[in-house]
Order: structure tokens, then sequence, then C-alpha cells
């Protein structure tokens, strides 16, 4: 009966699989989002649940308790100021390097871009390990401190950053710009400000909100060393208050769905990136 | 870190010949132009090398914490196996499911004609959930497929399937975790793949076609071996990502027995530092997953072939 099909019916049905693949991918990744919108957000028990009580008692108490709670405040403010410090940590260090690489050492390129990808190599829980291993026997006030966590951050988020900050220095030829600013009888600093930041401004922005989204949800580094910071509280508070644990964890995903959209927003008027950097950045996922 | 030494030494022998034939200023710009990148080599060493190799040389001492020895490395290979076996069958499954997986979902999103924006949106949307991990997504799940998940009560009153019905499905259980796992190993798989299948030529296939081939023929010969290298690779890739992902399945099951979870208990327990087995067993760790990195970036120079 294969004659009787049209090639354009055909077409159809050659589409049927890979229709179905990505409704059931839609379904998958979507799904767990509307259940947790759901617990969060409504206050029908599941056995009590049918379609006579699905519009019942829809409510932002939920979202509201998580407010109340005594340590929401003071540990988001710390994973805040991580997340802050952090970034700073990591534009101060890498920006000059990866201007160095490409402006003085284009010989070291591989060998940096090498180190930079290192850390995939040390799961966060090894890296936790290395840090009671080597600080808290050689190091201990170090240890203690409360801002310790933020160089190991910048090292997990190092893979991210570097090649986002390289990326977009390979989009505009940094040289010429600077050989072009500098013959024009512009110093460094003037450079500096006024040349290459507001030109690298897009992958600045973009390295300095992925290191900050490493930091807000980062928690192995955090509850293995016993520090408090956003996520332990979450974890924590999930098991004392499961619906407010879940409206947390609903709160959190929409913050961070935000700031991936101001990213996208921010970034988009400079989208002429190089071939290279548009390639998807593979080993993104480390999850910790 | 094994590997940064042998890269590095063969490299700074080679810089060091050619130095030696060039003049003492010349000498001086080469150094003058390394020692811009001194800071970051330095902050490298303190905050990776330095722990990477307190937690190797405590890995390699004896059980109390002293002297070079195998003695904590083979006790934590023996007494820990339970770990190492379900860390590694935690990681190929969930690799496998993804490879699968991803690969079919970016091979319909990439050649999807219709709507325009399907395939920016699936490559947006793979990006951020790559990422997604962490213990937000043991929550996400529990409320779909825990006891009294909403998933749960959905599949066993639509389908007449309960989950919980025989003891195969728990979200606190393995094939719980495999599933959660998916959530961010399918999105990672379509990330590595969708260059490969973008590199899938229309015209091999019309030539496949006009030599007689049929769709399996052009699948077999053409389309599977030149997506292989990729695949592969992105096995390794996810393998790597699911064997030091911890956060997410300690939120699903803080006594489940796999080593990130194991190595952050002992830790969290062992404050005096005396015990060797959690340096010894992320030591074990760190070598099972440069091992497959190793072998990604091996495989990877051959995906690359066929990618404009």
């Amino acid at each position: 009966m294969k004659s009787a099909l049209t090639p354009r019916r055909r077409a159809r049905l050659s589409r049927l699989g890979p229709n179905l693949v990505l409704i059931a991918a839609a379904l998958f990744f979507v799904a767990p989002i509307l259940s947790t919108a759901r617990q969060a957000l409504q206050k029908v028990p599941m056995p009590l649940l049918t379609w006579g009580t699905a519009t019942d008692k829809w409510t932002l108490e939920g979202v509201r308790r998580i407010f109340d709670e005594e340590n929401f405040w003071p540990t988001l403010q710390t994973s805040l100021q991580l997340a802050l410090a952090t970034v700073v940590v990591t534009l101060v260090l890498l920006v000059p390097t990866a201007l160095f690489v490409h402006l003085r050492l284009p010989r070291a390129r591989s060998l940096v871009e090498f180190l930079t990808v290192l850390p995939y190599v040390v799961p966060p829980v090894a890296l936790a390990a290395g840090v009671a291993a080597f600080y808290r026997a050689n190091a201990r006030w170090f240890f203690n401190w409360s801002w310790s966590l933020v160089p190991f951050y910048v090292i997990m988020a190092l893979p991210f950053t570097y090649r986002s900050i390289d990326a977009g220095m390979k989009a505009i030829d940094v040289r010429t710009l600077v050989d072009a600013s500098r013959s024009l009888g512009a110093g460094w600093t003037r450079t500096f400000t006024r040349v290459l930041v507001p030109n690298l401004a897009s992958s600045l922005v973009s390295a300095a909100f992925l290191t900050a989204t490493v930091v807000l949800g980062e928690f192995t580094i955090a509850v293995t060393l016993a520090k408090r910071t956003f996520p332990t509280f979450s974890f924590e508070y999930f098991g004392r208050d499961p619906q407010g644990g879940v409206a947390l964890a609903l709160l959190t995903l929409l913050a961070t769905t935000m700031l991936l959209l101001g990213l996208t927003v921010l970034t988009r008027p400079k989208a002429q990136r190089s071939r290279r950097s548009r390639r998807p950045h593979p080993p993104t996922g480390m999850s910790s | 870190m094994v590997e940064a030494a042998d890269v590095a030494v063969p490299a700074a022998a080679g810089r060091a010949g050619a130095m030696r034939s060039r003049s003492a200023g010349a000498v001086r710009q080469r150094m003058l132009a390394w020692s811009g990148l001194v800071p970051f080599f330095v902050f490298l060493i303190m905050f990776l090398l330095l722990p990477t190799w307190g937690v190797v040389q405590k890995g390699f001492s004896s059980t109390d914490g002293s002297g070079f020895s195998t003695e904590s490395m083979s006790a934590a290979f023996t007494g820990e196996r339970q770990a190492l076996i379900g860390s590694l069958r935690l990681s190929i499954v969930s690799a496998v499911l993804g490879m699968v997986f991803g690969t079919l979902i970016a091979y319909a999103a990439a050649t999807a004609k219709r709507p325009k924006w399907l395939r920016s949106v699936v490559a947006a949307f793979s990006g951020v959930a790559a990422n997604m991990g962490g213990i937000i997504l043991a929550f996400l799940f529990f409320t779909l497929l825990g006891r009294q998940g909403l998933g749960t009560k959905l599949i066993n009153e639509g389908i007449g399937v309960d989950l919980y019905g025989t003891s195969w499905f728990d979200i606190t259980g393995f094939w719980g975790w495999i599933t959660v796992y998916q959530y961010f190993q399918i999105p990672l798989m379509v990330l590595v793949t969708l260059p490969a299948i973008d590199g899938l030529q229309a015209s091999w296939r019309e030539a496949s076609a006009n030599l007689g081939g049929t769709t399996w023929t052009y699948w077999r010969r053409v389309g599977l071996p030149v997506l292989a290298p990729s695949m592969l690779g992105g096995f390794l890739l996810l393998f790597a990502n699911a064997f030091s992902a911890y956060a997410t399945v300690y939120a699903l099951n803080t006594q489940s027995t796999l080593l990130p979870v194991k190595i952050s208990f002992l830790l969290q327990g062992d404050v005096g530092g005396r015990s060797a087995l959690p340096y010894a067993l992320s030591t074990w760790m760190i070598v099972v997953i440069a091992a497959a990195m190793g072998g990604y970036l091996l495989v990877r120079k051959r995906a690359e072939r066929w990618q404009a």
C-alpha cells in the first residue's frame, strides 16, 4: 500500500517519530516544574486532590511563610556576598590573565586553556576533601574564615568563566583595539576603561552571571565543610517544612530563570560572536 | 595532578631550550611576558593543586594517616566496594540512557522544519537544564514522582500503573536517581551532539539513496559512524558528570551508598582529620574521572572532523 501515500503524506509520517520524541521530552522537562508549582501554591493534600478540587485553595501562604524563617535572610545575604566576592575575584584574576595571553603570550594559550578545565577532574566533594586535608591542617584560620569558600568557588566556575572571557576577547581582536587606542595616545588605564571594558561587556557580564549561579546553588562544599549558606538552609528547611521547602524551590527556580533571562537580554545587542564561541560549551554539566 | 605535571614539564623544557639560543635581553623579555601569568598560576596552585595534592598524599598514606603506603587505597577499594560499584552503576546507566535520549531529542530538534524557533529553544533550554543539578532538582522530583507526587497519582489514575506498587521504583532509590539525573544528563547530551548532527549533510543521504541504500543502510554505513565519536564523547562526559554529582542524590536520600555521599559523610564526621579513608576514596574518584575526561579529550578530536 506504499504507493497510496503521496510524498507529502509520507514526509508527514516520517516526522511522526521525531515529533513524538519532542512532545515526550517537553512533558518530562515541564512536569516537575508544574508539580512543584502546584505543591507550593495549593493547600490541598495529594490524597484529596481530584478534578473536583483542582481549583481549590490556591494560596501564596507557603511562599509568605518562607520570609518569616529566621535563617532565610541571613543565609541569603551570606550567599549573595559570597557570589559577589567570587565574581570580583574571578574578574580581577581572569581578565588580566586572558589579556596577557591574547596580547603577549599567544603560545601560552593551550596551556592556560588546559589548566582552566582541570577543575572538571576534581569533583566538588574531592575539592572539599582537599580543603580539609590541606587547609584544616596547615592554615586553620583560613579554614574557619567566613570568606574561605570564595577561592574554591572561583576554581569551580573557572571552566565556564575563562571560556566566556576568552571567547569575548577572540571576537573583538583585542590586539588591534589596544594598538589603536595606544597609538592615539591613550594610557593603559584609559584603554582599559574606555576601550576594552565596553567592548568586552557582554562576555564579562555573562561570566559574572555564570559565576553567581554556580555560587548561589553550590551545596556540596558548603555542607561538607559545615558552612551555612543559602543552599544548606534550603535543604534544612525542606526537611522541616516540605511545603515551605517546595515553595522555596519554586522561588529559587524563578529567580534563577530571571537571572538567566536578564543575561540573555543584557548580552544580546552584541551578538556578533565568533563561530567558535557559538559552539556549545560541552562540559558544563558538573552539577555540584 | 599527574596530568598537569606531564604537560607542563615538556613544555617548560622546550622553552628552556629555545631561550638558551637567544640573547640575555630576549630572555628577560620572555620572563617579563610570562610574569603576567604568575597570579593565575599561584592562584591555581594554592586553591586547586595544593588541595588535590593534600588529598592524594593522604590517600597514599597508611590507615592512621602517616608515611607513604598504598594501604589506605586498597583498604578503600575493598572496604567501600559497595559505594564504588553503586556510583559506577549509577553513572554508567544514567550516561547510557542520557546518551540515547539526548541524541534522539537533538536529532528531532535539528531536523524539524517547523516551528522555526524550536531548535533555538531546545538549545537554550538545554544550556540551562544541563546546569540544573543541585538540591533544587531533588525537590522538583519529590513533588512529581514521590510517594505523594502529582505524577505518581496521574500515572496511577490515568493508566492504572502504581509506581510504588512493587519495590522496583522509589524516588529515593536507584531508578529514582536515574530518572532525576536524566533531567541534566539529557540536556548535556543535546549540547554535545547538536553540532555533530548539524554536520550530517543532506547530500550524504541523497548519495546513499541514489546508490540504492535504504534508510537503514544510510544510518548503519554513514549516519552512525559519523555520529559515533560524538556519542562516545558525550557518554564519557555524562559518565563523569554523574560520577561527581553529589547534591541531588544526597537530597533525595541522605543514606545513599554512593561514593560522594560516603566521602562527605566521613569528612563531616572526621573533624580531627585522622582517618585516611575519605581521602583515599577521593583519590579513587579523581582517578576514575581523570580517565573518563582523558578519553573525552581523545575522542573529541575525531568528533570535530565532520563539523564545520
